[in-house]
Formats: C-alpha cells, sequence, structure tokens
C-alpha cells in the first residue's frame, strides 16, 4: 500500500495526541461502515483553535487524518477550520489511497462537529 | 547506522535459498530446451523435471506419476475443486469444506455455489480446529468433494486430515463411491511432516515459495485414480491434467527445495519453533492486554497469530516496518476488504480482536537477535498506538476507577 513518507511519519510520531483538561469543544465520530472513531478536543477562544488534541482508533489512515488534523488546526481561526474539506487533510499527507478517502471525511465531520457543539453550548448558556 | 530489518512474514512468502538458486540457474541459460522437445535440449530438460518430479513426490510420499506441476497454491486448488466438482456433478453437487480456508478455496467454494452446487462450510470452534464429528454428521449421498486445510495460513492451526481420511475411506467402503477428499498443504509443506498416504487424501496442493523456491510453481499431488477435469487445456503437458510449457528452472528449484526441505525439516521445525516459542514469552511479559490466537499446541511450529487489544492491525504493521520489521496483519484495511479477518471471527473474537491480529512467522534464516530485537520495538509501538487510541484511554479510565473505589 503506496502510503507516503509523511503520512508513515504521522503514524510513528502522532503529533497533538491526547485530550485536553480545559477542553472547550469535544466531538467523538464513528465512521459506521468500519467502526473507525475519532475523538478531538478543542481549545477555542477569541475566534480561534488555542489548542487541539485528538484520539484515534481505526486504521491507519484514520489515525494519520487524526494527526494531520489536530496539528494543522491548532492556531488556526475557527472560520478559516470550518472552511477545511478533505482534500486538504489528504493534501497534509502528500494523498491518500482513492479507497481511504473517507478517513478524512471523518477527520473533518469531526471538527465540524466539535465547533458546533461549542457553538451549541455557549447558546444554551 | 543502517537500520535492522527482520522478515517475520515467511507465511507469506520465503527468500530463495541460494542452494535452490543454484540447482535452478542451468535451466535459465544453457539448458533452456523445452520438455516437450524430442532433441537433446528438450531431453536435458525432461529429466530435470522427471528428476523434480520425484523430489516433490518424495516429500510428501507420493509417487512420481501423481505429482502435476502448475503454477503455485492458488492453481492447485482450483485445478482440484473444479476438477473434481465438474468431474463428479453427475454424482452429486455438495462439497464440504471450513470456514477458515485460504482465500482461494473460499473464492473457488463461493464461485461453485453461485452455479448451483451446495456447501456446508464447517466451524472451527475457539481453537480453529475442525471438529470429525462435524464433517461425520456434514456428509450426505451426494457430497462429492470434501476440501480442508491441512495448516491455516494466519493462525496456523492444524486440522484432523488424517482423521477426515479415514472417515473418507470408511464412506466409501459403504457405497459414496464418488466421495473425493482434498487438502491445501500450501502452508504446511515444510514446516511439518505431510505423508499424503497416512493423511489419506486424494488430492494435496503445494506452493514452491513457501519452502523457499521461487514464486510462480506450485503442484498438486492427485492420487492415481482420481479423476479430474483440467482446467487448462490445449496441451499434453503433465498428461493432459495441465496444459501449458513447463516452467522447467521453476520446477527445477521446486524440486530441489522440497529435497532440502525433506532433509532438514526435522532441524528446520526445531529452529523455527524456538524461536517462536521466545518470542511468545517474551511477548506475554512484556505487553498487557493481548490474546494469543488458535490452538497453542496443534498449530504450525513457526507461526504466531496475536490481537492486541485496543488497536487495529494495520497502523502497528507500518510502526514495525518503520522500525524495521516485516509482519502482516489480516485486518480488513491492509487487505482492501471491509471486513476483520474471516479466520479471527471464525475462532469467535470480536471485531476490535479480528482488527488487531497480527501474524509473525518465523523462517529458517531468523536468529534469536532477530526475535530480541522485535521484542524491543514492539512493546513500544503497540504502546505508541494505545496512548493515542480512545478504547485505550477508556479503558485505563475505567481500571483506575475500579482501583479507587477497591
Amino acid at each position: 500500500m503506496p502510503y507516503s513518507s509523511i503520512f508513515k511519519d504521522h503514524l510513528a510520531n502522532p503529533r497533538n495526541v491526547g485530550e485536553l483538561a480545559d477542553a472547550s469543544a469535544v466531538a467523538e465520530e464513528t465512521n459506521p461502515v468500519c467502526g473507525d472513531r475519532l475523538r478531538l478536543s478543542l481549545r477555542l477562544r477569541d475566534g480561534r483553535i488555542e489548542a487541539a488534541r485528538f484520539l484515534a482508533y481505526g486504521c491507519a489512515p484514520t489515525l494519520a487524518c487524526g494527526s494531520a488534523l489536530a496539528e494543522m488546526i491548532e492556531g488556526m481561526k475557527i472560520e478559516e477550520a470550518l472552511r477545511l474539506t478533505r482534500q486538504d487533510i489528504a493534501r497534509a499527507l502528500d494523498g491518500l489511497p482513492a479507497r481511504k478517502q473517507h478517513a478524512a471525511a471523518l477527520a473533518i465531520e469531526t471538527l465540524q462537529a466539535a465547533i458546533k457543539a461549542e457553538f451549541r453550548g455557549q447558546n444554551s448558556e | 547506522m543502517a537500520l535492522r530489518r527482520v522478515y517475520l512474514d515467511h507465511s507469506a512468502t520465503t527468500p530463495v535459498d541460494r542452494r535452490v538458486v543454484e540447482a535452478m540457474l542451468p535451466y535459465l541459460t544453457e539448458k533452456f530446451g523445452n520438455a516437450s522437445s524430442v532433441h537433446f535440449f528438450g531431453q536435458e530438460a525432461r529429466a530435470a523435471v522427471d528428476r523434480a518430479r520425484r523430489e516433490v513426490a518424495s516429500m510428501v510420499s507420493a509417487r512420481p506419476n501423481e505429482v502435476v506441476f502448475l503454477s503455485g497454491g492458488t492453481e492447485a486448488n482450483n485445478l482440484a475443486i473444479r476438477g473434481v466438482a465438474e468431474a463428479s456433478e453427475n454424482y452429486g453437487r455438495h462439497i464440504i469444506t471450513s470456514e477458515i480456508e485460504h482465500s482461494s478455496v473460499r473464492g473457488i467454494c463461493d464461485a461453485l455455489e453461485k452455479k448451483g452446487w451446495k456447501l456446508t462450510r464447517l466451524p472451527v470452534y475457539d481453537d480453529g480446529i475442525v471438529r470429525i464429528e462435524d464433517v461425520r454428521a456434514s456428509v450426505r449421498p451426494d457430497t462429492v468433494l470434501i476440501t480442508v486445510m491441512l495448516a491455516n495460513n494466519e493462525i496456523g492451526t492444524i486440522q484432523p486430515i488424517a482423521e477426515i481420511g479415514s472417515l473418507v475411506r470408511k464412506e466409501r467402503e459403504k457405497g459414496n463411491r464418488h466421495l473425493r477428499f482434498h487438502t491445501d498443504a500450501v502452508q504446511a509443506a515444510g514446516r511439518m511432516h505431510v505423508d499424503v498416504e497416512s493423511l489419506g487424501c486424494d488430492m494435496l496442493s503445494l506452493s514452491a515459495h513457501k519452502l523457499y523456491a521461487p514464486k510462480g510453481t506450485g503442484a498438486l499431488f492427485l492420487r492415481r485414480g482420481v479423476r479430474l477435469v483440467a482446467q487448462n487445456v490445449g496441451g499434453h503437458q503433465e498428461r493432459e491434467r495441465r496444459a501449458g510449457t513447463e516452467s522447467v528452472a521453476g520446477i527445477v528449484a521446486f524440486g530441489a527445495a522440497a529435497r532440502i526441505a525433506g532433509e532438514e525439516l526435522d532441524e528446520r521445525v526445531a529452529h523455527v519453533r524456538a524461536l517462536r516459542n521466545r518470542f511468545e514469552a517474551g511477548v506475554a511479559a512484556r505487553i498487557e492486554d493481548v490474546v494469543f490466537n488458535g490452538n497453542r499446541e496443534r498449530r504450525l511450529p513457526h507461526l504466531s497469530n496475536i490481537s492486541f487489544r485496543y488497536i487495529e492491525g494495520e497502523g502497528l504493521l507500518i510502526n514495525l516496518d518503520l522500525q524495521g520489521v516485516a509482519v502482516s496483519t489480516g485486518s480488513a484495511c491492509s487487505s482492501g476488504s471491509l471486513e476483520p479477518s474471516p479466520v479471527i471471527r471464525a475462532i469467535g473474537r470480536d471485531d476490535e480482536l479480528a482488527r488487531g491480529s497480527i501474524r509473525f512467522s518465523f523462517g529458517k534464516d531468523n536468529s534469536v537477535e532477530d526475535v530480541d530485537y522485535v521484542l524491543e520495538v514492539l512493546p513500544r509501538a503497540v504502546a505508541n498506538l494505545r496512548r493515542l487510541s480512545p478504547l485505550y484511554q477508556k479503558a485505563t479510565q475505567a481500571r483506575a476507577c475500579e482501583s479507587e473505589t477497591v
């Protein structure tokens, strides 16, 4: 399976692993087909993603996409993060095999779910 | 410093033995004849093929004219199963097989089922072994073929082939004359004693590249008197059972590899078993939450299949590969299917354990140093992946809560 060297590096040295104790937004999404999971915890402040941490279970692309996403969004403006697409994730990994695009889709879904969760949280306060 | 490379995937394929390379090389260059030609060059090739046929036959205690050379294990399985199914369809269309056959046998059986054959797939229980009582209970008057592997390719469990063989003999004596018995011995040959007489099989599949010979050559043992419909037609080779010019160099290599495997069998078995046992003891001592798959006694000596809880096999495979260690996984992701390993599922493991299974298969050229190197990098790779697994985080939190309440 032709994975890029940056992809493999994310697997050997995953970035931003873990869970934020003071997260303001958390989401855990599952791919219903294969059971892969991605958990994202974010600290949002002043329209920015101040910190991002991820946990992931599943095949290698799911882990690599989680790591690439968490690394990429730290410090990013929320509005910018909401515009990210799965192609951005795939690009950060020097491409994904055609059959593995769903892993990048799961990363984007989890990111959007986390940000939405934090806005819902604010509205209810 | 160069990365240490440790190859632990001998069930996928083996390196070609230097002695085997030397035996085959002349048949690529000066002894290049077509074994069907009448002239000197052809007869030289013919003599070499005949010698190899004796060598391969001798490895499994068959007669030379019961060996059909072909392209490999998958073709051997196709010829045996399709060939017998087509030859005996007037007598019945029921086939008995197991849930853990190699994908080639599974694929052939699925294809026959679509064409109207009736299939019984025997369970293997949590130890990965077919029960003779289940075989007995499944035989019907219209059963024409039983195909059960000698040893499994993922977990190495050894099936009760001799028992099935004697059951088949009894069934034939009772009047079920058209019942045939095939076993896929691709993983077993060269790793355990294989004898077609004591196994009592009518057909047995072999592959050269699992025995330190090159890819592209295999053989089917076909007992004298067993009729099948050739699947490759249009030539007289292999006594009309498999048309096509023989791959003379590949066959010579297979013969040499079979002869050496026979001579060195006991030594090889003792060597890989010692390495495998050292490895498993090390894993059990160093890594928590692992499950060893398959019966621990009745299995091939060179193979270890382990499920690592909370993580998926492909990520572990890539982490190990980056450390120079080559293994394989039955995980869905790397095999390109969505279902986790059917073999690990068949022994009753949940999806998580099926996805977290890794096969380590040792070979004659591995060393104790190889094992110790893997025991050094494997725990780190597992810990690395568990650190980012939400399943592991939940489990450790739950354990922490339990110990607090105690």
